[in-house]
């Protein structure tokens, strides 16, 4: 069957999603360490002489705060690519169009293994991932919030607790504030497991291209996607 | 009223003994020492403040607190400062007479006195669970909140409500800013406060005739502007990853970080750490134990206090949300190596 390559993703969205990628596997592995230190550092040094030997909580919060900075950087770059193209948009779901209620229903149908995958029409962004994209920005918000919080009440009248410290009282207080933290910390890492696997499904059963998309910003299609208009510049 | 300095000279004390005290005082409100004048000049000027203390729902660890304090002493704050009019503990006099002392006083002293309250007033059942002198504590703090210049709510009972209002909060306790709203409130959290802590607020009150500089959470900056962690002694061993894994272990013995034996000094605001307690003799984790985080909103309901995390609060779900994460994490990569192969047979 004759096929289509489609160019999706921009360079920017494609830088984004890489090292972005890179920052959360960093704050996890750090935060969890964070939450519970489950191995002790140098032994055998007075403490005032220990914090800069091999790792230590020290370095594992520094390495913490500094891809937080990357996280936050990255956040803000998404943003401003979204406002100046159009293609950096598919994160919004079109709920005002039928073709995304039509998609809703035909993607619930494929996932539920109940129609076949090459039925129904082609989409460059099925709809269950139009949906929860943008849940999963919100939650990137609110882990910079709840972070740069955390980080900048240890001066309560500086730059970032003035910024973000409101989220405290909101959460029930700070220690609740590091709960809400560690909790959605997980749902993130969750959320990355079933989209790697939902990504390699994709490239399995249409070998289009999907898994080598965020590198390449091609994908391939036999027939011409319904929400095509959404990257026509 | 007489003013400080005039109580100080009738007690045959010198102009020596006076400027002594107020460099003190002025070292303890964590002011500069440039405000020394400033305090003297409000120590010769300003007259005694009456004050009036009420007592609610509450265990009396603040006024234990309180009456222990050694810089400057408690007596001194009581007898030289202000004018502790009514006070139900500490009082000589009981029963109808104190009650109708309050009254007379409320009205003698309209919008100038101060309230200190103590405990904090149930709802439940028209605030029957709190009955002083025949009526719900709940009636009697409106009443005399309504003349006060200002008001202090002691501890945690009226700050946030502490462990009369953890779930599943029986009696509808409630914070003392939830029924007073039309005044100043400084929140003095602590389970107790530390007393030299309730005695500079006081005495900040008392001298400057004002409030002193608050944080978003209505605490006074002095005293709550910094976590208990980052003013420990034992910060350094955090920093190092030097752990306390059990209360009997090695690391416990050289005086390591409490913080993997639930130390809540991390997310506590107080002043535990630099002014600490006993007239500056030691502090809880000084003294081997983690913080509780008793300064903190709803600390009874962060527990366990031993542990890092708290459990999840889902309903039959015992466990730490690391595992809980992990499970689910599990699961879910379970859940996708199988939904994976059915998919691959069905698009067969
Ligand atoms: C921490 C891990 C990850 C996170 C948080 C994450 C997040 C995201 C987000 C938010 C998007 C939407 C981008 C947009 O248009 O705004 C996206 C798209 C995508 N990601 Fe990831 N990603 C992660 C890991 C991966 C991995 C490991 C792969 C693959 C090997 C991958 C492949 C893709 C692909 C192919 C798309 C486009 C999918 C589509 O158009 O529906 N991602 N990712
Ligand atoms: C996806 C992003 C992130 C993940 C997965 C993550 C994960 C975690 C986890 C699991 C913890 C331990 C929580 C606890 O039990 O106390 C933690 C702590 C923390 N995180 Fe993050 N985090 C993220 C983003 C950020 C950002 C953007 C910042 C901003 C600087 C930040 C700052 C902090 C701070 C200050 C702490 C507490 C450190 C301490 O108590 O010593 N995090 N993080
Ligand atoms: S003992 Fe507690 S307050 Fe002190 S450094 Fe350790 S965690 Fe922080
Ligand atoms: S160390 Fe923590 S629990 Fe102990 S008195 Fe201070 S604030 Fe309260």
């Amino acid at each position: 069957m004759e096929t289509k390559r489609f160019y999706i993703f921009s360079p920017g969205l494609r830088l984004w999603h890489w090292v972005n990628f890179f920052a959360i596997l960093a704050l996890f592995i750090t935060g969890l360490y964070i939450g519970n230190p489950f191995f002790l550092g140098p032994i055998g040094y007075e403490a005032t002489y220990a914090y800069d030997k091999g790792i230590t909580m020290d370095l594992i919060r520094k390495i913490h705060f500094v891809a937080g900075y990357v996280f936050l950087s990255g956040f803000i770059f998404r943003v401003i690519i979204a406002l100046f193209s159009k293609r950096d948009r598919l994160i919004i779901p079109p709920f005002w169009r039928r073709d995304y209620w039509i998609g809703l229903k035909e993607i619930t149908l494929k996932y539920s293994l109940i129609m076949r995958d090459k039925e129904g029409n082609e989409y460059i962004r099925n709809a269950y991932a139009r949906s929860v994209y943008p849940l999963i920005y919100l939650l990137f918000l609110f882990m910079i919030i709840t972070g740069f919080a955390m980080y900048g009440m240890s001066n309560p009248g500086g730059l970032w607790a003035s910024l973000f410290g409101w989220i405290i009282p909101l959460l029930g207080g700070e220690f609740m504030t590091h709960m809400w933290h560690h909790w959605i910390a997980w749902i993130i890492i969750i959320f990355a497991i079933l989209h790697f696997y939902l990504v390699v499904r994709e490239e399995l059963i249409k070998q289009n291209g999907e898994l080598t998309s965020m590198f390449t910003g091609y994908k391939v299609f036999e027939k011409e996607p319904v929400d095509i208009e959404d990257i026509k510049e | 009223m007489e003013t400080f300095w005039e109580t100080f000279k009738r007690h045959g004390l010198s102009r020596r003994d006076f400027l002594r005290f107020s460099t003190t005082i002025t070292g303890i409100m964590g002011l500069s020492p440039s405000m020394i004048p400033k305090v003297v000049q409000a120590l010769e000027t300003k007259p005694r403040v009456p004050v009036l203390w009420v007592h609610g729902l509450e265990c009396t660890c603040c006024s234990e607190s309180f009456i222990r304090s050694a810089t400057p002493l408690a007596s001194d704050v009581l007898l030289t400062m202000i004018s502790l009019e009514y006070d139900d503990t500490l009082s000589a006099a009981a029963g109808e007479a104190i009650e109708k002392h309050r009254e007379e006083v409320i009205k003698k002293y309209w919008g100038n006195y101060i309230l200190a309250v103590e405990g904090n007033p149930p709802l439940g059942e028209e605030g029957m669970y709190c009955v002083v002198g025949g009526k719900a504590f709940l009636e009697n703090l409106k009443e005399t909140a309504k003349g006060a210049k200002a008001v202090i709510a002691w501890g945690s009972c009226a700050s946030w409500g502490c462990v009369q209002a953890a779930k599943p909060n029986p009696t509808t306790a409630v914070p003392i800013h939830k029924v007073i709203t039309d005044k100043p409130i400084i929140k003095v959290p602590g389970c107790p406060p530390i007393a030299e802590v309730m005695t500079g607020v006081i005495m900040h009150l008392v001298l400057f005739d004002s409030v002193p500089p608050l944080d978003s959470q209505g605490r006074p900056k002095q005293f709550y502007g910094n976590r208990i962690h980052d003013t420990c002694y034992r910060r350094a061993f955090f920093n190092a990853g030097q752990f306390v894994e059990r209360f009997d272990d090695d690391g416990a013995k050289k005086g390591w970080c409490l913080y993997k034996v639930g130390c809540r000094g991390p997310t506590t605001y107080n002043s535990c750490g630099n002014i600490r307690w006993y007239n500056g003799l030691s502090y809880p984790i000084q003294a081997g134990h983690g913080c509780i985080g008793c300064a903190e909103e709803d600390f009874w309901d962060s527990g366990p206090f031993y542990e890092r995390l708290t459990n999840i609060p889902l309903p039959n779900v015992e466990a730490n949300p690391d595992k809980v994460g992990a499970a689910l994490a599990a699961a879910a990569a379970a859940g996708a190596v199988v939904h994976g192969v059915l998919s691959k047979i069905r698009n067969k």
